[in-house]
C-alpha cells in the first residue's frame, strides 16, 4: 500500500534520495550478470522496470558483438549469403533474449509499461502482476532472478528465496541487490544521519508522503545484514552464495546458483 | 522466522544438477521436497517428466555427503571441459562456457560462476594438457622399461615431449594468442607459472639420467625458453603440418644440447630467458592486436 502512494515518483525519490548512485548500481549488477542473448530474466519487485531495461541494452550490445564477430568470419560468403543472414539476423536484434517482470503492485506495473513505451522499448518485454512469495509461473523456467531493492519489502523472505528456486533453471541464478548493513561506524553514523534526517523530509517535499518514507528508511535497518542474508540465500538451497558491497555495505549484491 | 535445525536440513535437500556419479544412467525418481523445512508446502514441488538434463541426486542421511555426491568444484569442471568445444567458435569467453553449461542441460547463466575473462576456462585447458602430457610420457617410460622401446637420446626425448605438448594447441591455435595474454594478467601469473613449471618438471622428470650434462637450475630455465620461444614461433606459423615450427624446435633443443658444455652459458641462459620471455610477452601483445584487427 505504501507502494501506491509512492509509485508516480518512485524514480524520482531514488535518484534524489541516493543522488543519483542507484543508476550505478543498478548498472553494476547488470554487468555482475554479464547476460549472454538467449537469457530469460525475471525481474521481481521490478515495477518500473529499471533492471530490465538495463538487461535489454546490455543483451542487445552484446549481440550486435556476436553478429559483427559472425560477419568478420564470413568473409568469404557470396553478396546473396550475407544479404540473407543480414536479414535473418535483424529481426533477432536480442537474440530470444526476455525480461518479464513482476510486480505485486499494478501500480508500479502501470507506470513501468508507460515508461517502457516512452523510451521506446517494445520487444522482449512482459509485465506479469505476481507475489514474490507465491510467483505465477512454473518451475525450472528462468535463467536468472533478480530482485533490486525488492525483498526487503517481502514480509516472508524466505517464501520468496524458495519461489526464486523453484522458477529457476538447473544452473540458473539469483541475484539480489538490497540495502544492507555499514560495519564502517563513522560512514554508519553519517548514513544513519542522512537516512533519518534528510530522506523523510525529502519524500515530503518530492512526493508529499513523509510516513512512507520513514517506513522505507526503517525497513532498510530491520532488513538482516550481509552474512544473515547469505545464510538464508544458503537455506532455500542455492549453492556458491556471496555478496559484494557496494559503498561499504550501503548496498550489497548476493549472488546464489541453483546447482 | 528459520528453525534451529536448519544447518542439517540443507545437505538433505534435493539438488538439481549435482548428481551422483555411479548413477549417470540411471532415472532415478524425484524425492518430494519435503524434507526441506517443516513449514513449506510439499506438494507444488514435484516436477514434470524431464527428457533429457541433470536428474536430482540425495545426500545419506543425518546430513553427511556422501562419497558418489558430485561436488561444486566437480561440475564446475565438467561445465569447463563441456566449454572447450565451443572455443574455436567464441573464444576465450563467458559465452563459450555458456555454451557449454547449455550442452550439460544448466541454464547459460551458470557462466557466472566463472570470471567473465575467461581465466578459469584457459588454466583448465592448461592443466588438462598437462595431465595428458603426463600420461603420454609415462606410457612411454613403461614401454622402455619393458624393454618394447628404445630408450630415447635426450634430444630427441625433449624434441618429441614438447612437439606433442604443442601439438595439443592446435585445434584452439587461432584463439590461443589470445589465451595467452589472459594468462599474463597479474591476477593469473601465479597459477599459470605455477602450471608451466610443473610441466617442464614433468618432462625432465622422465627425461631421467641422461639430463645429467645440466646443472638442475638451468635444466629448468633451458627448457621453459625451448618451450616459450617454440610456442610463439607457432602462432606465427602457417607452414603447412606446422613444419617450420618443428624445424625450429630441432635447432633449439639441438643449440641446448651444444650449450650444455660451456659453464659460462648457465648465467647467459638466464639473462637470454629473461629476454626470451619479455620478449614473448610484447610479441604476444602484438599478435593479439594483429589477429583482433585482422
Amino acid at each position: 500500500q505504501v507502494f501506491e502512494t509512492v509509485a508516480k515518483k518512485y524514480d524520482v525519490m531514488n535518484d534524489s534520495m541516493t543522488l543519483g548512485i542507484h543508476r550505478v548500481w543498478k548498472d553494476i549488477l547488470m554487468h555482475k550478470m554479464n547476460p549472454c542473448p538467449g537469457t530469460l530474466l525475471l525481474d521481481v519487485a521490478g515495477g518500473t522496470g529499471d533492471i530490465a531495461f538495463r538487461f535489454i541494452n546490455y543483451v542487445r550490445s552484446v549481440r550486435q558483438r556476436q553478429l559483427q564477430r559472425k560477419l568478420k568470419n564470413h568473409q568469404n560468403l557470396s553478396w546473396q549469403e550475407i544479404f540473407e543472414s543480414y536479414q535473418k539476423d535483424k529481426f533477432n536484434s536480442l537474440g530470444d533474449s526476455q525480461v518479464v517482470v513482476c510486480d505485486i503492485n499494478r501500480e508500479m506495473l502501470k507506470v513501468g509499461k508507460q515508461k517502457a513505451q516512452h523510451l521506446g522499448y517494445s520487444e522482449g518485454l512482459s509485465w506479469v502482476l505476481g507475489n514474490a512469495e507465491e510467483l505465477p509461473f512454473d518451475d525450472d523456467k528462468f535463467d536468472v532472478y533478480t530482485i533490486a531493492f525488492g525483498i526487503r519489502n517481502v514480509t516472508r523472505i524466505d517464501l520468496a528465496l524458495q519461489e526464486a528456486y523453484r522458477v529457476l533453471k538447473p544452473g540458473g541464478r539469483f541475484l539480489c541487490l538490497e540495502f544492507s548493513r555499514v560495519s564502517n561506524p563513522l560512514l554508519s553514523r553519517l548514513y544513519d544521519l542522512y537516512s533519518f534526517q534528510v530522506i523523510p523530509v525529502l519524500g515530503e517535499v518530492i512526493a508529499g508522503d513523509w510516513k512512507s518514507y520513514q517506513y522505507l528508511v526503517e525497513s532498510i535497518r530491520q532488513f538482516p545484514p550481509q552474512e544473515e542474508l547469505k545464510a538464508m540465500i544458503e537455506d532455500a538451497g542455492f549453492f556458491k552464495v556471496d555478496y559484494e558491497n557496494l559503498n561499504f555495505g550501503i548496498v550489497a549484491i548476493h549472488s546464489g546458483f541453483k546447482l | 522466522v528459520r528453525c534451529q535445525h536448519c544447518p542439517p536440513l540443507r545437505a538433505l535437500q534435493v539438488s538439481a544438477a549435482l548428481r551422483r556419479a555411479p548413477d549417470e544412467h540411471k532415472k532415478e525418481p524425484l524425492a518430494s521436497s519435503s524434507q526441506q523445512h517443516f513449514d513449506s508446502p510439499p506438494a507444488g514441488h514435484q516436477p514434470e517428466e524431464k527428457p533429457q538434463g541433470p536428474r536430482p541426486s540425495y545426500t545419506g542421511q543425518g546430513g553427511q555427503e556422501s562419497e558418489d555426491y558430485e561436488s561444486e568444484e566437480q561440475l564446475q569442471h565438467r561445465i569447463l571441459t563441456a566449454a572447450l568445444e565451443f572455443v574455436p567458435e567464441h573464444g576465450w569467453t563467458a559465452e563459450a562456457i555458456a555454451e557449454g553449461a547449455k550442452t550439460l542441460g544448466l541454464s547459460v547463466a551458470a557462466a557466472g560462476l566463472f570470471h567473465s575473462d575467461g581465466s578459469e576456462l584457459i588454466l583448465h585447458f592448461v592443466s588438462e594438457c598437462n595431465t595428458k602430457l603426463s600420461e603420454l610420457l609415462k606410457k612411454e617410460q613403461k614401454l622402455v622399461q619393458l624393454g618394447e622401446a628404445e630408450k630415447k637420446p635426450i634430444d630427441e626425448f625433449l624434441r618429441d615431449a614438447v612437439e606433442a605438448r604443442l601439438r595439443m594447441l592446435i585445434p584452439y591455435i587461432e584463439k590461443w594468442p589470445q589465451a595467452l595474454s589472459v594468462l599474463l594478467l597479474p591476477r593469473n601469473i601465479p597459477s599459470s607459472l605455477n602450471l608451466l613449471t610443473s610441466m617442464i618438471d614433468d618432462i625432465w622428470h622422465y627425461a631421467g639420467d641422461q639430463s645429467t650434462d645440466f646443472n638442475w637450475y638451468t635444466r629448468r630455465a633451458v627448457l621453459t625458453g625451448i618451450y616459450n620461444t617454440t610456442e610463439l614461433v607457432m602462432m606465427q606459423d602457417s607452414s603447412p603440418g606446422f613444419e617450420d615450427t618443428w624445424r625450429f624446435l630441432e635447432n633449439r633443443v639441438a643449440d641446448a644440447m651444444t650449450m650444455s658444455n660451456t659453464a659460462s652459458q648457465v648465467q647467459s641462459t638466464g639473462e637470454a630467458v629473461v629476454q626470451g620471455l619479455m620478449g614473448a610477452a610484447v610479441t604476444v601483445s602484438n599478435a593479439e592486436t594483429s589477429r583482433a584487427v585482422r
